[in-house]
């Protein structure tokens, strides 16, 4: 395919200088504004392509060579969704291969990790590719996705799209076999940096996410519940001033109507100074904060003046209590916050 | 009150995370030592807006035009514009005529065929520059032959929102394009400003919009629809679950939030006429994500985008701008002209909250230390360079920071008496719609008074409409043209 050569070639000639685009008419882009505000200053390959781009556009052309120029213009601004969307109409007019494209957006999406219509585009892909006409194997096309999202991940962890394509991704093959191998990956992410909330966002989504459609009886739903609870435990001792561990803790809490008061025994260590341990008792299902911890960590007073005031009663007092000092002491940057979360208490709104 | 400043702790665990956050506290720190040497940027009163610096900065990008790097943005011209013209808006800057008859004809030139703006002369329609095509033409345009308003085709934009509505309630960013809810947002204001949200338009878009509140409180970028459809397409099951895809951002979280708001309108006449249980977001979980985002003195108090990530000026407005947007939804805060200290002492102390959830004094001092370019515009953090869209969102988020915009109870009252529908057609729902639309969206005012300058009066920058990041004229004025109203003036309070 001479489309997918474009790359090697070091100075392309000017779409204006090549004999076989002379029947297209180039349409300027300001033809009818005389001095238009906030130009910008585009190279002239890029003024080229876009001027032929808007000339094929025109006339409704959908034809090879339209994959060679919009493939150009990708390759100038990958942000240019016209372009994406017409080379998107055009492989479909031409019936391009699909895997063909799919291999070249490998390529393109190394490069351009940030950019929204990359990832889409590979969703519009897959999605045709493994529609019931075309009959490639759904989970086949969709392991080797999740092969090549990994690996740009492995480059930037946090890159939201790849992140959401993904969710998108699992949620659309929705294939056991799939999402079985979801949480050891999450687990060596996290091993790397529990910090990274994606990842964390992540686990939530394929634990959680598919609620009643994971099929899980109650009892094994209760298992997994105490399994999670089990591991964010851990995160949080390993590393207690980590709003993303805490988060997860409150999100899996509240789906599962879990009163939050069930934590106490493991919350309180983190919410005092550190204390030696007196003797070689280990709770392991209560995991105590290291000497290494900064204490009290802030998260942790959050949640418990949380599992306070939901408990009620003379909870509200503590919760108070605890809202102040984050306040006036432990994080001050939030007074007002936790000022009207004292405020709302006493009015009797458990919030 | 503590007065060391901490950075964050990292429990002796380094990751990368920690790592770049700690490099970043330096940075910060690093700014505010030199800022603070420099007798230009600070006073003895404290930063000062350079305001100049930055009109510059603006006028440059406006008449000279942007370099080749900004070659990435040609798919969002209107953007360029949008935060160039508001940037003089809310530096209070008026516009000459003649510039803004060019910017008229500019805009205008990116009018699709098919309705709805491109991102550049020739692209396609798209949600995203309809709003700043939009929004760019309620600050330059005017009614009347060449003014860009009555060049709008109304009917040809409602026909294409209409053709990118997906069944989940959702909207396409463009034909073939993704679902997000920053679409979401530009169409909803698009669709207030022009008077063009009707039931029909909007009907699942509430549903779809809770449904991408994630566990932290704050908003992904969408969710996924497929199993609450039938084979037709249709919602068949709306229990099933609609995960939301992607981690809460500030981005989404400010534009599922304002969507929200704006659907208030249609979910306050519908919902109830219909019979139909209202669908509900987590205000509470809203508030805590939103006020976690606030960075710590370290970081000079500006705004993160998500959980464990870096502070960065965009979300002064984003994520700044949000919590003032839903407090002021929620009426916190309000009470505070009506109670008045009833011999407030000991607990009830405490109720005497002040005027807003974050701290409005920080944010302005992360935008006017770490936001400012020394050479003009303003940026991420340092020491990154000044471009067009931080300079826009850190001059909102330090007008949402200065200013107390909230509905004002008597200029709603005003605004309903001033209402004028000449067809009379109050028993109808769509009729009744459109009525909040106007009324709800106007009714957002700065209450005087309560403004608060970090670093004295002359950093004081305009107020804006935090619904629409227009100031309040503006958004007056296009609104009151195509809803065919008559304002009423604003008096001092009844
Ligand atoms: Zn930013």
């Amino acid at each position: 395919m001479s489309y997918l050569s474009s790359e090697d070639d070091v100075a392309p000639l000017l779409y204006c200088e090549r004999p076989e685009w002379q029947d297209v008419t180039p349409i300027s882009q300001y033809e009818a504004v005389s001095s238009p505000i906030a130009p910008i200053f585009y190279t002239p390959e890029y003024k080229d392509a876009t001027n032929y781009f808007r000339g094929v556009v025109k006339t409704g052309e959908t034809s090879e060579r339209v994959l060679e120029l919009t493939e150009r213009i990708i390759r100038m601004n990958p942000a240019h969704y016209s372009a994406w969307q017409y080379r998107y109409r055009t492989l479909l007019a031409t019936n391009a291969p699909l895997d063909v494209e799919l291999k070249l957006m490998d390529q393109i999406a190394a490069h351009n990790m940030k950019t929204y219509q990359v990832w889409h585009h590979r969703r519009l892909l897959i999605t045709q590719l493994t529609s019931a006409s075309l009959a490639k194997d759904p989970v086949d096309t969709a392991t080797a996705e999740l092969e090549f999202i990994g690996n740009v991940l492995a480059l930037d962890t946090k890159n939201y799209h790849t992140w959401s394509y993904r969710q998108w991704l699992l949620a659309h093959f929705d294939d056991a076999g799939l999402w079985l191998g979801e949480l050891p990956y999450v687990d060596d992410l996290l091993l790397e940096d529990v910090r990274n909330n994606s990842a964390w966002h992540h686990r939530y989504f394929v634990v959680f996410g598919r609620g009643s459609r994971s099929q899980a009886t109650p009892a094994e739903e209760g298992e997994v519940l105490q399994r999670e609870i089990r591991y964010v435990k851990d995160k949080i001792s390993v590393a207690p001033n980590n709003p993303s561990a805490w988060n997860y803790l409150r999100g899996i809490l509240e789906y599962s109507n879990t009163p939050f008061s069930t934590l106490l025994p493991f919350t309180e260590p983190y919410t005092r100074a550190y204390v030696q341990p007196t003797d070689d008792v280990v709770d392991l299902d209560n995991p105590k904060p290291s000497s290494d911890a900064t204490l009290p960590c802030v998260a942790a007073l959050d949640f418990l003046a949380e599992a306070y005031v939901r408990a009620g009663g003379d909870g509200v007092g503590k919760a108070v209590e605890l809202w102040k000092q984050l306040a006036n002491e432990h994080d001050t940057m939030r007074k007002k916050y936790w000022e009207y979360r004292i405020k709302e208490a006493l009015e009797g709104k458990t919030n | 009150m503590t007065s060391a400043i901490h950075p964050t702790p990292t429990d002796r665990y380094p990751t990368a995370t920690s790592t770049l956050q700690a490099r970043t506290e330096h940075d910060i720190q690093a700014r505010l030592e030199a800022h603070k040497a420099s007798p230009q940027e600070h006073t003895p009163d404290g930063p000062v807006l350079q305001r100049n610096a930055h009109l510059q900065f603006l006028l440059r990008n406006l008449v000279q035009g942007f370099p080749a790097r900004y070659m990435s943005q040609d798919a969002s011209q209107p953007w360029l514009f949008f935060w160039t013209l508001q940037g003089f808006s809310v530096l209070s800057v008026g516009l000459d005529e003649q510039t803004r008859q060019r910017s008229i004809n500019t805009i205008m030139a990116l009018q699709h065929p098919l309705g709805g703006f491109g991102g550049g002369p020739g692209q396609s329609p798209h949600l995203l520059p309809t709003y700043a095509s939009v929004c760019a033409l309620a600050i330059v345009g005017r009614n009347g032959d060449n003014g860009g308003w009555d060049q709008i085709d109304r009917k040809k934009m409602y026909d294409l929102f209409m053709s990118l509505k997906q069944p989940d309630g959702s909207f396409l960013v463009s034909h073939h394009g993704e679902v997000d809810v920053r679409g979401i947002y530009c169409l909803l204001t698009v669709a207030t400003l022009l008077d063009i949200l009707t039931p029909e338009l909007v009907a699942g878009t509430p549903e779809f919009i809770a449904s991408c509140q994630t566990y932290e409180g704050g908003f992904g970028s969408a969710s996924f629809p497929d199993w609450a459809l039938a084979n037709d397409g249709q919602i068949q099951d709306a229990s099933a679950p609609r995960p939301p895809l992607g981690e809460a951002h500030g981005g989404y979280t400010f534009c599922a939030a304002a969507s929200w708001i704006l659907l208030q309108p249609y979910v306050k006449t519908y919902y109830p006429a219909k019979g139909l249980p209202t669908p509900t977001i987590n205000y509470a979980g809203l508030l805590r994500w939103l006020t976690q985002m606030q960075g710590l003195e370290i970081e000079l108090g500006g705004f993160k985008g998500r959980t464990n990530k870096l502070v960065d000026g965009c979300y002064s407005w984003w994520v700044g701008g949000c919590v003032a947007l839903v407090e002021g939804f929620l009426g916190i805060g309000k009470s505070a002209e009506g109670e008045g200290d009833d011999g407030a002492d000991g607990e009830h102390a405490w109720a005497d909250v002040d005027d807003s959830l974050f701290s409005r004094k920080a944010l302005q001092e992360y935008v006017l230390i770490a936001g400012q370019h020394s050479a003009g515009g303003l940026v991420d953090k340092p020491p990154k360079p000044a471009d067009a869209y931080h300079t826009l969102y850190c001059l909102s988020g330090l007008s949402a920071a200065q200013h107390h915009v909230v509905p004002s109870d008597d200029r709603r009252a005003d605004l309903l008496k001033a209402w004028q529908d000449p067809t009379d057609s109050s028993g109808d729902l769509a009729a009744q719609v459109r009525k909040l639309a106007f009324v709800d969206t106007l009714c957002w005012k700065e209450d005087e008074g309560t403004a608060k300058y970090f670093g004295g009066a002359t950093n004081r920058v305009n107020a804006t409409h935090l619904l629409t990041n227009l100031t309040a004229t503006h958004a007056e004025g296009m609104m009151a043209h195509f809803y065919n109203q008559t304002l009423p003036r604003k008096g001092a309070k009844a």
